[in-house]
């Protein structure tokens, strides 16, 4: 047992925070509005540096750009990344769709696309969401029909996050609409720019235009670019779910906005004083600070199983689950710890910590939604982690 | 015990829906939101028609001479329905006038709110946020026949619209005094809107040497303190009648999306996850009813309960914002977008849970009415 990182993980996690003081502006807060043109460069930049010192895929392989590290330099990145709220990190091309590609994609499809990732060149968006097909992501119906040497890909994609700033997709479509549900989707990957592809936006209930719907009509796409086998879709998409299902942003997040309390607590500016001198204040804080770090570890422990080689979907489930449900706890806290100020929204000249937490409170209500509901990882955890039986 | 209406409650309860289904729709809800003001004015016009500013004020001045417990069953459907609209404000405010101004103010006040020729709106909080009367700073000197009032007051609502604010201030430092401020195009005063999660006007009130007549004041010393207590109370309360119409439409609207929304080839509200949610979100609202309508009645009786109102309000602020996020959960996506009208609710839920003290403010009122 060790509860603590090696010489080399502190090392980069010093030198990462390094870098993320000299990227960041001195005034940065996050979190980054992807849809604002300035978050978005800002994000480019970062992206590209981190690219450069070899930082974006530290796990992956070295022949595909990557270290070879373990995956718990991978979370040390995550985490440090959420918890300065720092734009840079492109989870769908280097934490999902990478790490599916290299276990279903062909030698030229590996060679071509996770290259570009490692280098920060390309986004990738996930369409794999309908408008009828969200928690039974199996009975989508977004239909690939085969043509020549192309699918011709028709139907709509739905929540699609950063569609409108994504170069590329990876989506899975109906091929064989006779088979059982698993058994007729294949995973693509598309041009966004291929003519047919519409990204509409979608504005989130905080007032960001963080996601879209994007719908195809007969859009072309080459048979070269199916990954796995016809018709076999469904286990390399699932893949992807597996490695899309940490806690550890979450956790970071959460981390970050408690030492904000704190700080907000203490300081002599706050408008809200009354929290200094309430004792019930800090019994609050406390058990957060405790229910942060218990989700933490569970993060770890991910990859720490995952580093040994194995595939830990039930403790994935339950990090996921607790991290979500904890930020949320805090982020409430926070707008409650404000009082009447807590319910101003940005850009009040009133607002305490710039209206903030009550903007990221309205903003995470996703987290316990999106990746899987955690009504559904619940389901996960009981029956194949706990191994109740399913009826 | 009687948990049924009255009659005459059976009646507001129904003309009060009927009104409000056409008048309070979700996209005047939003449209007021954005800052249509004229929605508000037009709104607040029919509602004075229909005699609502009136309902508690006693019928010597002009008024319906109803009980506190009828205009619960009232702010029910307003807070159901999301209604943009200064109701609790005036009948809050004219409720504490006519327990404690002096006749001559009740005379003159009282048929102008009844008759909706005042506006008048609570402005009690600083910059402290705090709604404890003990913390007030904004000063009153005498002279003559006048107060001179300078300082600021937070988080005012609807100070837009209002001709007068309900504030409490200090003379010379010391004692504390509610007076009725004539604010509609005051000099010596600025009204500042803030942006906020209520989704209706919300202000801060800069007073410069403002000039009030002395014929406004409305409670003077512990009296003022006694005035301002009770009306923190009694909107308290009335904030929970609201919260508790409100989460019942959040749990009829997310009864009838997972009763229809199919995943897995059947509704997802036939998912025991899914169900047991949504019977939390059940309990807590007929919870918060009975809370807000049991204190209510209090207030009908001879003097009301701190005991009861402070455990509506904090039943009101922690069990109704939970539940609206309760049900962000059970809808999913479509539940997390702007065009969702969910998050109207869940917004309005988080504003309504800080304002007439929030759930910690009450606590400690309960934990000291309870002997602690
Ligand atoms: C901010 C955000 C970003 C997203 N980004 C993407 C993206 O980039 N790409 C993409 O493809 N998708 C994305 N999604 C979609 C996301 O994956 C879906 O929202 C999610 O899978 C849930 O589907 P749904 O919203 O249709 O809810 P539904 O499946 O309709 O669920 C409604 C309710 O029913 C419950 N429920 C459903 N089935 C069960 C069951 N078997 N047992 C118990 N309870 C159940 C759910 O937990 C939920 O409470 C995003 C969503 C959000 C909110």
């Amino acid at each position: 047992m060790r509860f603590d990182f090696t010489p080399e993980e502190k090392d980069f996690k010093r030198q990462l925070s390094s870098f993320l003081d000299d990227v960041l502006p001195t005034d940065w807060h996050g979190p980054a509005d992807e849809s604002r043109d300035d978050h978005w460069t800002l994000n480019q930049d970062i992206k590209k540096g981190l690219a450069e010192r070899g930082w974006l895929v530290m796990s992956w392989p070295k022949e595909y750009g990557g270290a070879d590290s373990s995956p718990m330099m991978n979370t040390i990145f995550a985490e440090e990344m959420a918890y300065r709220r720092a734009p840079g990190h492109d989870r769908f091309g280097t934490r999902m769709f990478g790490p599916t590609l290299m276990r279903f994609g062909t030698e030229e499809q590996r060679k071509r696309h996770l290259g570009s990732i490692a280098r920060g060149e390309i986004q990738w968006c996930q369409g794999y969401s309908e408008p009828n097909s969200g928690s039974d992501l199996a009975s989508l119906q977004t239909r690939a029909i085969e043509d020549g040497n192309d699918f011709l890909v028709t139907g709509a994609k739905i929540w699609t996050s950063l569609a409108h700033r994504a170069d590329m997709m990876f989506m899975l479509v109906r091929t064989d609409p006779e088979a059982a549900p698993h058994k007729g989707i294949s995973l693509i990957l598309v041009d966004m720019k291929s003519p047919g592809v519409e990204v509409l936006p979608i504005v989130n209930m905080a007032g960001v235009h963080s996601f879209n719907q994007v719908v195809f009509d007969n859009v072309r796409v080459p048979k070269s670019n199916l990954v796995g086998d016809l018709n076999d879709g469904w286990r390399a998409g699932m893949t992807v779910l597996n490695f899309e299902r940490s806690g550890i942003d979450y956790a970071a997040w959460a981390r970050a906005a408690l030492e904000e309390m704190v700080d907000y607590v203490n300081s002599d500016e706050a408008a809200v004083t009354s929290a200094k001198t309430d004792s019930t204040v800090r019994i609050k804080l406390a058990e957060l600070h405790m229910e942060v770090e218990a989700a933490r570890l569970m993060c770890y422990d991910v990859s720490y199983r995952q580093g040994k080689g194995e595939i830990p979907s039930s403790e994935a489930s339950m990090s996921k689950v607790a991290a979500s449900e904890v930020y949320l706890k805090v982020l409430d806290y926070g707008v409650e710890i404000l009082g009447m100020y807590g319910v101003l929204e940005p850009g009040s000249d009133q607002a305490e910590l710039q209206g903030r937490f009550f903007k990221m409170r309205l903003f995470y209500t996703s987290g316990p939604i999106l990746a899987g509901t955690n009504e559904i990882q619940k389901n996960i955890i009981a029956q194949r982690g706990l191994g109740l039986p399913r009826k | 015990m009687d948990f049924g209406l009255t009659e005459t409650q059976e009646l507001i309860r129904a003309s009060a829906r009927e009104f409000l289904e056409d008048r309070s729709k979700s996209d005047i809800v939003r449209a007021v939101a954005e800052g249509d003001n004229e929605a508000i004015s037009s709104l607040w016009k029919d509602i004075v028609a229909l005699g609502w500013p009136s309902l508690t004020i006693s019928e010597d001045h002009g008024g319906a001479g109803m009980s506190f417990s009828d205009l619960a069953v009232l702010l029910e459907e307003l807070g159901a329905s999301l209604a943009p609209t200064p109701l609790v404000e005036s009948s809050i405010s004219s409720w504490i006038i006519e327990r404690f101004a002096p006749d001559s103010l009740k005379s003159d006040m009282l048929p102008q709110i009844a008759n909706g020729d005042i506006l008048i709106t609570p402005a009690i909080v600083e910059q402290d946020a705090s709604w404890d009367p003990e913390s007030t700073k904004v000063a009153a000197t005498r002279s003559g026949s006048s107060l001179v009032i300078t300082g600021e007051k937070r988080f005012v609502a609807f100070a837009e619209q209002a001709t007068h604010a309900l504030t409490l201030v200090r003379i010379d430092n010391e004692e504390p005094v509610l007076v009725a401020i004539p604010i509609w195009k005051a000099d010596g005063f600025e009204q500042t809107p803030v942006a906020h999660a209520s989704g209706v006007p919300v202000s801060s009130l800069t007073f410069n040497e403002l000039e009030v007549p002395v014929g406004n004041i409305v409670a003077t010393g512990n009296e003022a303190i006694e005035a301002v207590e009770e009306l923190t109370a009694a909107g308290g309360v009335a904030r929970a009648a609201q919260l508790a119409g409100l989460g019942r439409t959040v749990v009829d609207a997310t009864v009838e999306y997972t009763a229809n929304r199919e995943q897995f080839g059947r509704p997802v509200g036939t998912f025991q996850a899914v169900q047991h949610h949504l019977a939390e979100m059940a309990i807590a609202a007929k919870q918060v009813n009975h809370l807000a309508y049991s204190a209510a009645w209090t207030f009908s009786q001879e003097g009301y309960s701190v005991i009861a109102a402070a455990q509506a309000k904090i039943a009101a602020s922690d069990k109704i914002a939970e539940l609206c996020w309760t049900a962000h959960q059970c809808h999913g996506a479509i539940g997390f977008t702007w065009e969702h009208d969910l998050h109207l609710y869940t917004r309005r839920a988080l504003a309504w849970k800080t304002d007439y003290g929030d759930s910690a403010f009450h606590k400690s009122k309960l934990a000291s009415a309870m002997g602690l």
